[in-house]
């Protein structure tokens, strides 16, 4: 029954990358969950907030839901493949744990540990969690029970987003202060594979043919790898004076692209990075803080540009309308099987 | 990312009731320490009492409107006995809204533990339902994760064996607690070990002494309390080493706009009151104040403490060890050791760290601070500093993402941050150098950089502020005379002051910046006493009678004798030398000096005055007090 439970979600998660999941009138077989921060730039750690910041989860595209932890500062969900109803969040507080969609949060990690950015759970051994803290990688074998440091090899250990071969169990890749690290053994060894003179903020792998892998960063520009993360490129016709947020494959075209940051704007590649055409007009800045494409709706694309409400697109970025809240910053825009 | 906006109302009450405050407006307390201990005792006692009327007489003025009480004036009710239906109403009602973070988290812990037999069972049932049903922010400084571990640990204490369903963190009450103790417990053993992050701080220690006065009266565990126990005599025996008159002296890791030119304006004057008695406290008790007045007269001020803060007949120098704030980037190391001087004598005090980035918002490198009278209102403090303004800067120790992060953080009580000629903060392009009462802070400011200048600050309260032929400036400051010595040519803008780290405003009070705008650069002060010198004409001639040479290319440097005759060498990037000899920083103890000592990593402070001595041992937890 568990490994069935696992198949159908990993099924359900390769689907939602590929874009293989039923369109039109049929019920999203995603969640949208948006991790926010809803109260402009005045917010105070620990202060009454005008607004509910936090995480909200929208079921139907049309409105959505708070859910859980009301902080300013939650980065990441992510499903849980042993339970359709759990949640992984990556939040101020650490790493949080939730079996009943949200109603209910267990905090799995200690004091010795904050504010992890990035969580990705290995889906072939889906015991295993690592999480990017500022102060390294932090890895669980056992669902998030109990976690320990695993940074050997790196130097300058602020891991802002963390991402998993899904090919090959305890192929990470991490995102770090000074470039990008591999593992090949479960985070037991790390060795740099690209490095960056700052921050990468984003890996992805590509849906449609793993052996992609995309990075954006702070001052690097755009990354692409072609060999699983050995070896990687600049991409050209990025902006580089910048961070780059986000970078995201559209599962319903295998050569499409997406890319946001601030100033940079948004920006979409339909020849597989080659080159790229300006999204931004018809949202109210250039810097756009994260974008998600919905795989249960191909062409439904979302933003969202710093401090103003979410945006949809229903055509790739020809044209916007406002989705949700008035006033957000999106830290993380991520859809999550239902099943 | 610090004092919620909730104390706002707080403190806004706190200034329609300066009236009724009667130390605030006082005459100025007398700075001769009592010898008397029952006397000394009494007067703590008196000081204690006033806290606990004012704040229950702030409730009473409104007691035809109970919706006013807020957790502050109900713990003042709940120690004086008054009201406790009143109370207990209240409380139901406030925790229908309860705050998220570790500003709301203490003031709960403070009502639950001290309403535990007080209030009603409703009340107190409201506190507990508030612990499960909002999610608690931790934080993300120092003082949040000490605000909110010992509240933690204190209601897991007060509600054993119950289940993770039952708190907000889905944790039962042992994992809680045993997550909250070994917090506790590795925090005091670095502090003990290789010092505090937020040392010095002129407005967070009572975000320190609080959650420890909690521990210390209300934990279970006889080894927690004795712990918090004896951190609060290190917290105010360092408050007693570098404070003159009452008021903190610099350097400080955290400070605010305020602060660092009103010096008296701080959270730190309100502990000098309290424990020393030897400065008038300031408004509102300081707001958290409050929250230490419940357990005051459970704690007493070890003696040889009190003669430390009060004791200013001899000079004496302390050199002592802290850390930087975590650099979670842009650095090989998380925390790099902070060395730190106090040189105190009777009229004034240098204060300086060694320069560079210690907290990339708030800290205060170094000063010259003079004593006076009626410390209220008065600007008693020379310094400069490069007013950096840096995204990479606070990416260092903040993990927000950095383009909007230069003026997200003028709006979260730092408007000053992005201010050309602000006055607070730290530069890794400023190094400083200080032998007794002389400081040499030098600055080679890359190319690019936002401010590419430096700013000296000169009060409103100094006097006979002379431009000298020589390229010194001169000016006395109460009983001291000072020396300033620009390095770069520079022209003078108005100084305008924001009364605290939340003003809005600015306020033209007097007083004046110099602003040098050149890369490379550099200030030199020398202060001395008033009575070391006939007249003032004469402290000018010592001041240009120095031997002296300083060049600013390719690197700022100096060579020059101090008025104390020491021969002092420094370049930036270099070690300084002192009569030939280079500083030797990696030799400094955790604490040195005649009052305070202690070996890095050795978990024990001495604390001495004369023949008094003190030992906070917490290799044993324990306390020896002696007499040599």
């Amino acid at each position: 029954m568990q490994t069935l439970k696992l198949k159908l979600f990993f099924a359900a998660w390769l689907a939602a990358l590929v874009g293989h999941a039923p369109l039109g009138a049929a019920a999203p077989k995603h969640d949208l969950y948006l991790s926010v921060l809803l109260s402009g730039q005045g917010q105070i750690m620990g202060g009454r907030a005008p607004a509910l910041s936090g995480v909200y989860r929208s079921t139907d595209r049309l409105k959505v839901e708070h859910v859980g932890f009301g902080h300013i500062r939650m980065f990441q969900v992510i499903g849980d493949p042993h339970s359709a109803d759990g949640l992984y969040l990556a939040a101020l507080n650490g790493v949080v744990h939730s079996k009943d969609r949200g109603k209910t949060w267990r905090i799995l990690t200690g004091w010795d540990m904050t504010e992890p950015k990035g969580l990705v759970i290995d889906p072939n051994a889906t015991d295993h969690i690592y999480a990017g803290l500022p102060d390294g990688i932090a890895v669980s074998r056992d669902r998030g029970a109990t976690w320990t440091r695993m940074n050997d090899g790196i130097r300058r250990s602020y891991t802002q987003t963390i991402t998993i071969d899904r090919t090959q169990a305890g192929r990470v890749l991490a995102g770090t202060e000074l470039g990008i690290y591999l593992t090949e053994d479960g985070a037991r060894t790390w060795r740099l594979v690209q490095p960056t003179t700052e921050t990468t903020y984003d890996l992805r792998q590509s849906p449609h043919d793993p052996k992609i892998f995309f990075a954006a960063t702070t001052s690097s520009g755009a990354l692409w790898s072609e060999d699983r993360g050995r070896t990687w490129r600049p991409i050209a016709g990025v902006p580089k004076k910048h961070t780059l947020h986000n970078g995201v494959f559209d599962p319903s075209a295998a050569r499409r692209l997406v890319l946001c940051g601030w100033d940079a704007g948004l920006l979409v590649s339909e020849d597989g990075g080659r080159t790229w055409l300006d999204r931004t007009a018809g949202l109210p800045n250039r810097q756009i803080w994260s974008v998600a494409v919905d795989p249960d709706q191909p062409g439904r694309l979302y933003a969202s540009p710093f401090q103003q409400p979410v945006y949809v697109s229903e055509d790739f970025g020809l044209t916007w309308k406002p989705a949700f809240f008035e006033k957000a910053t999106a830290f993380n825009l991520t859809f999550v099987p239902r099943s | 990312m610090k004092r919620p906006l909730y104390l706002l109302p707080l403190l806004a009450l706190v200034g329609l009731r300066l009236a009724a405050q009667p130390s605030f407006e006082g005459p100025v307390p007398s700075t001769v320490p009592e010898i008397d201990e029952d006397r000394r005792r009494a007067a703590y006692v008196r000081r204690v009492d006033e806290i606990l009327g004012w704040a229950a007489a702030g409730g009473k003025a409104t007691t035809d409107d109970p919706a006013k009480l807020d957790l502050a004036m109900i713990a003042a009710k709940i120690v004086r006995g008054e009201d406790l239906p009143g109370c207990s109403q209240r409380v139901i009602e406030l925790m229908r809204e309860p705050g998220t973070g570790p500003f709301w988290m203490f003031p709960t812990v403070c009502i639950a533990y001290l309403g535990r037999d007080r209030l009603s069972p409703e009340a107190l049932a409201s506190i507990r339902t508030a612990w499960k049903t909002t999610r608690q922010q931790r934080g993300d400084t120092e003082n949040h994760f000490v605000m909110y571990y010992a509240s933690l640990y204190l209601m897991a204490e007060l509600y054993p064996d119950e289940s993770a369903e039952t708190w907000y963190s889905g944790r039962s009450s042992a994992e809680n607690f045993a997550e909250a103790s070994a917090f506790l417990i590795k925090w005091i053993d670095t502090n003990t070990t290789v010092g505090q992050g937020e040392f010095n701080t002129s407005n967070y220690i009572g975000e320190y002494a609080i959650p420890l006065s909690f521990l210390a009266n209300w934990s279970k565990d006889p080894a927690m309390r004795q712990r918090a126990s004896m951190m609060l005599d290190w917290l105010f025996a360092e408050l007693a080493t570098s404070s003159l008159n009452g008021v903190l002296r610099g350097p400080h890791s955290r400070t605010d706009e305020g602060a660092v030119i009103e010096r008296w304006q701080a959270m730190t004057s309100f502990f000098s009151w309290l424990l020393f008695g030897n400065t008038p406290p300031t408004a509102g008790y300081s707001g958290w104040g409050l929250y230490f007045a419940p357990l005051a007269k459970s704690y007493h001020l070890p003696e040889v403490t009190y003669r430390i803060a009060t004791d200013r007949r001899g000079d004496f120098i302390q050199r002592d060890r802290a850390r930087v704030r975590r650099l979670w980037r842009y650095s090989d190391e998380l925390s790099p050791p902070v060395y730190k001087t106090n040189y105190l004598r009777h009229d004034y005090g240098v204060g300086s760290t060694t320069g560079g980035l210690i907290d990339p918002i708030q800290s205060h490198v170094w000063d010259v601070t003079w004593a006076e009278s009626d410390p209220r209102g008065k600007h008693p403090t020379m310094f400069s500093l490069h007013p950096h303004s840096s995204s990479r800067a606070m990416q260092s120790s903040f993990t927000a993402y950095p383009e909007p992060m230069i003026k997200g953080v003028t709006f979260e009580g730092k408007p000053s941050y992005d201010s050309p000629d602000k006055l607070m903060g730290s530069s890794p392009f400023e190094q400083v150098f200080q032998d007794l009462d002389t400081v040499i802070a030098l600055y080679a400011i890359a190319p690019g950089e936002r401010f590419p200048h430096i700013n000296g600050f000169f009060s409103k309260d100094l006097i006979n502020v002379t431009e000298d032929d020589s390229g010194w400036i001169f000016a006395q400051g109460g009983r001291a005379y000072l020396a300033y010595r620009p390095l770069a040519s520079y022209h003078w803008i108005p100084y305008l002051h924001y009364k605290s780290g939340w003003a809005k405003q600015r306020l033209n009070l007097g007083g004046r910046v110099l602003t040098s705008p050149h890369l490379n650069n550099g200030t030199i002060v020398q202060a001395a006493g008033v009575g070391e010198f006939t007249d003032f004409a004469a402290f000018q001639r010592a001041i240009r009678a120095l031997p002296l040479a300083f060049k600013l290319d390719p690197l700022p440097a100096v060579e020059m004798t101090t008025l104390r005759g020491n021969k002092i060498s420094f370049t930036f990037g270099t070690v300084p030398q002192v009569n030939g000899r280079a500083v030797d920083y990696r030799a400094w103890k955790l604490f040195e000096g005649p009052h305070l000592n202690a070996e890095v990593g050795g978990r024990k402070l001495t604390i001495t005055h004369g023949r008094l001595e003190r030992v906070l041992d917490f290799n044993t937890l324990s306390v020896t007090n002696r007499v040599k």
